[in-house]
């Protein structure tokens, strides 16, 4: 009896457990680049946040299939793995990827500008959602993307 | 190393590992709350009835439909598609349908809808009976099912 009419895009097929593999990497990563803006040491907190707006950077615009973590939990964890129950489609957590970029490139944009305190702020809140994402598997996209939605920023095209 | 001026001011190492530390502890809280709530079935209050044509298709299910909700960037709405998809097909009179927000956003307002994916359940008529916020439970949405349906039969 089940006829989704569905809209939705076929998948095309990751290993899901590979994105919340390297939200854990970028978790970490956050927490050190607290630390460090908490302890002062600012040059260096605002080089690694840089690097990670980078890294999120590019999974956000080439894709978290050709994302340097994605290359690293292929070859050093999927191995020692069972191979995964159902595969998943790579679009949320590109989308995820963007939503990075924003916080810690706000983050950074307002920290050059002369506002210290974006700094620590925007490694928090990037951490957060790293940190859930990873370990309980939540999903931010899920809320932020449907805001978009409903605030009209994001319409489907006429010929998608 | 420090910036001198408006900037923030240091604090020392272990208060640093503190402020971490409870970090930590309100993100794995809000993450085991979040957790023990999301996909749960909860009664709709009041009496809504939808219309097929509200969702642009011929007709429900005879007993019940699974109307589920999401966008494409939403993993969770592939999982819970399989879990609704596979309850409509063992039990007769029951349907799934997924609407794509992004093309509906009227429906995102009209049911006041903030995270996908979202499932309603219908009954025959089309009222809503139950609402599912996040990604279903095949058991939640199996029980929920009997109580509308008044029968033993989906979980049988």
């Amino acid at each position: 009896m089940s006829q989704p009419e569905s809209t939705v895009s076929a998948a095309r097929g990751i290993d899901p457990r590979s994105p919340r593999f390297g939200a854990g990497i970028t978790a970490v990563l956050l927490l050190v680049d607290l630390f460090l803006s908490l302890v002062g040491a600012t040059v260096a907190a605002a080089v690694l946040l840089l690097a990670i707006a980078l890294l999120f950077a590019w999974g956000a615009f080439a894709g978290v299939q050709r994302h340097p973590y994605g290359a690293l939990y292929r070859a050093l964890i999927r191995p020692r793995l069972a191979p995964p129950a159902e595969l998943e489609d790579p679009a949320p957590p590109t989308f995820a990827q963007g939503v990075g970029l924003l916080v810690t490139g706000v983050g950074l944009v307002l920290f050059a500008v002369g506002v210290p305190l974006a700094l620590p702020i925007a490694a928090a809140l990037a951490f957060v959602a790293a940190f859930l994402n990873s370990v309980f598997g939540y999903c931010l996209g899920c809320q932020l993307y449907l805001l978009l939605v409903r605030a009209r920023v994001i319409r489907r095209r006429a010929t998608a | 190393m420090e910036k001198s001026g408006v900037t923030s001011r240091p604090v020392n190492g272990f208060a640093a590992l503190g402020i971490l530390l409870g970090l930590v502890a309100v993100a794995t809280a809000v993450g085991l709350v979040w957790r023990a709530t999301t996909g749960r079935s909860r009664a709709a209050r009041g009496h809504r009835v939808l219309a097929p044509a509200d969702v642009d298709v011929m007709a429900f299910g005879d007993r019940a439909t699974l109307l589920q909700f999401s966008t494409e960037f939403c993993a969770p709405c592939r999982s819970t598609a399989r879990v609704l998809g596979s309850i409509a097909d063992d039990v007769d009179g029951i349907r799934h349908l997924e609407v794509d927000l992004t093309d509906r956003p009227d429906l995102a307002d009209r049911f006041r809808i903030l995270q996908t994916p979202t499932t309603l359940v219908l009954d025959g008529t089309g009222a809503i009976r139950a609402r599912i916020g996040g990604a279903a439970r095949a058991d939640d949405v199996r029980t929920t099912l009997d109580r509308i349906l008044g029968s033993d039969h989906v979980t049988a």
